[in-house]
C-alpha cells in the first residue's frame, strides 16, 4: 500500500491538485480573484504545476531529465505565488491599521532579508542528498523556500497575536493551511536534503508530504467555502468607574 | 544530520504555535459572550513622576554616583511594571474596539477606529520603551524615555472614554487611577 505508484500514491498525488485547482476556479467564479489574486492564482497554477510533474512522471516517454525540469518550473512558480500570497495575506491583516502597517512592512522585509541569508548559509552547508545537481538542487530549494515561508509565517503570526489584532476568517484560513504545510515539508526536505535517508523512508515521506497536502487542501475548502459561526458581536462594554474622576480626566484632556 | 535536527525542531516548535492560534481562535469565538475586560487603572501621576526629566536630573545632581544608579534602576524597574500595564490595557482596547468595529452606527464605529489606532501606536511604543529600559538597567545613567507611552495612554483614555461614551452613555469609563 504505502509503495511508490500505488493506488494511495496515485490518489494522493493527484486528488488534492485537482480539489485545489477546483477550489480556484471556485473562488475566481465567486470574484474572490479580487480580494486575493495571488491566492487564486496558486491554487489553479501550483495544481497545474504538480499535475505536469505526476504526468510527466507516469509517462514511460518522459526521461527522467525532462521529469526534473518539469518539477523545477512548477517549483520556482510555486514558491513564487506563495510569497505573493504571504504578501497578500499581510496587506489584508494589517493594512487597514495605519499606526502598525509601516512598522509591519518595515519589519516583514527585515525578517525576509534575514530568512533569505540564513536560508542561503543553510543550503550552503547543506551536503546535498544525490549525485545528480539537477535532484539536490530541487531537494535544497525546496528547503530554503520552506525555511524562508515558514519563518515570514510564523513572524505574521506573533506580530498579529502581540497587537491582539484578529484575523479575519480568509486569510486565517489561508495561513493556516500554508503554514500546516510548510511545517511539515520543511522538516521532511530538510531530512532528505541533510541525512540521506534510505529508499523506503523516502518513500514514506513522500506519502506523509501528500498527506498532509491533501488535508491542507481541506483547511482552505473549510475556511474559503464553509461560512464562519454568524455570531452576533456582543457589545462588550468597558469598565465603569467613578463620575467624578471621569469628569475630572475629560476636563483636563480638554485644557490640553 | 545537525541541520535536519535543527530544521525539525523547529518546524515542530512553529507546528505547535499555529495549531494554538487555532485553538485559541476557534475558543474566543465560542466564548465571545464571557469577554469581561481585565483594564488594570494605572496611576497617571505616579506615571509621570517616574519618567520625568527634571526628576531625573535633580535626583542625579543630589545622589552620589552609586546611589543614583542604585536609584535609577528601581525607578527603571518601576517604569517597566507602568509599561507593561500599559501595554496589556492596549491589548485589551484592540479587542474591545474590534468588537464595537461592528456597531451600526458610525460615531461608534469611528470612535473604535481611532481607538484602535491609538491602542496599537502605544502597544509599539510600549515595545520600545521596554526596550530602552531594559537598556537602561545596564547603564542606567543614560536616563529615561517613556514619554510617548505616557502622552499615548493619556490619548488612549480620551479615545476610551468616548467610545464608552457613545456604547453606554450613562456609564462612565476611564482607565487611570488618577491625573
Amino acid at each position: 500500500m504505502l509503495q511508490a505508484h500505488s493506488i494511495l500514491w496515485h490518489y494522493l498525488w493527484v486528488a488534492p491538485d485537482l480539489l485545489f485547482m477546483l477550489l480556484g476556479f471556485f473562488l475566481w467564479r465567486r470574484g474572490m480573484g479580487r480580494i486575493f489574486p495571488a491566492f487564486v492564482a496558486f491554487a489553479i497554477l501550483s495544481s497545474v504545476g504538480d499535475l505536469a510533474a505526476y504526468l510527466a512522471d507516469i509517462t514511460p516517454s518522459v526521461s527522467p531529465a525532462n521529469f526534473w525540469r518539469v518539477f523545477w518550473a512548477g517549483l520556482v512558480v510555486e514558491s513564487l505565488l506563495k510569497f505573493l500570497v504571504i504578501g497578500e495575506v499581510f496587506s489584508q491583516v494589517f493594512a487597514p491599521y495605519a499606526s502598525i502597517a509601516r512598522l509591519g512592512k518595515k519589519l516583514v522585509s527585515g525578517c525576509g532579508t534575514l530568512l533569505v541569508l540564513l536560508a542561503a548559509v543553510m543550503a550552503a552547508f547543506s551536503r546535498g542528498d544525490s549525485k545528480f545537481g539537477v535532484v539536490s538542487g530541487a531537494h535544497l530549494l525546496e528547503q530554503t523556500v520552506f525555511i524562508i515561508e515558514l519563518g515570514l509565517i510564523v513572524f505574521l503570526f506573533l506580530f498579529a497575536a502581540y497587537f491582539h489584532l484578529s484575523w479575519d476568517r480568509l486569510s486565517f484560513g489561508i495561513m493556516i493551511g500554508l503554514g500546516v504545510s510548510a511545517c511539515e515539508h520543511l522538516a521532511v526536505w530538510a531530512i532528505i536534503a541533510n541525512a540521506s535517508p534510505s529508499e523506503h523512508v523516502r518513500t514514506l515521506f513522500s506519502f506523509l508530504g501528500m498527506a498532509t497536502y491533501h488535508l491542507c487542501v481541506f483547511i482552505w475548502f473549510y475556511y474559503l467555502l464553509v461560512p464562519g459561526k454568524a455570531t452576533v458581536k456582543p457589545k462588550i462594554s468597558l469598565p465603569e468607574n467613578n463620575l467624578a474622576v471621569w469628569n475630572r480626566e475629560l476636563e483636563r484632556l480638554l485644557q490640553q | 544530520m545537525t541541520l535536519a535536527i535543527i530544521f525539525v525542531v523547529f518546524a515542530v516548535l512553529a507546528l505547535v504555535l499555529i495549531l494554538r492560534v487555532t485553538v485559541s481562535r476557534a475558543l474566543q469565538v465560542s466564548s465571545r459572550d464571557n469577554v469581561t475586560p481585565g483594564i488594570e487603572p494605572l496611576d497617571v501621576e505616579a506615571f509621570r513622576n517616574l519618567v520625568d526629566a527634571s526628576e531625573n536630573a535633580y535626583l542625579h545632581r543630589r545622589l552620589p554616583a552609586p546611589e543614583f544608579r542604585r536609584v535609577q534602576r528601581e525607578r527603571l524597574r518601576a517604569a517597566a511594571a507602568y509599561i507593561r500595564v500599559s501595554g496589556r490595557n492596549a491589548a485589551i482596547l484592540v479587542t474591545i474596539s474590534q468588537a464595537a468595529l461592528t456597531s451600526s452606527d458610525s460615531q461608534t464605529v469611528e470612535a473604535a477606529r481611532q481607538l484602535i489606532d491609538s491602542a496599537l501606536l502605544l502597544r509599539r511604543n510600549a515595545a520600545f520603551a521596554l526596550l530602552r529600559i531594559y537598556v537602561g538597567l545596564a547603564w542606567p545613567t543614560i536616563g529615561l524615555s517613556a514619554a510617548p507611552v505616557l502622552l499615548g495612554y493619556e490619548r488612549l483614555n480620551g479615545c476610551a472614554m468616548l467610545l464608552g461614551r457613545l456604547q453606554n452613555p450613562t456609564v462612565p469609563v476611564r482607565i487611570s487611577v488618577r491625573s
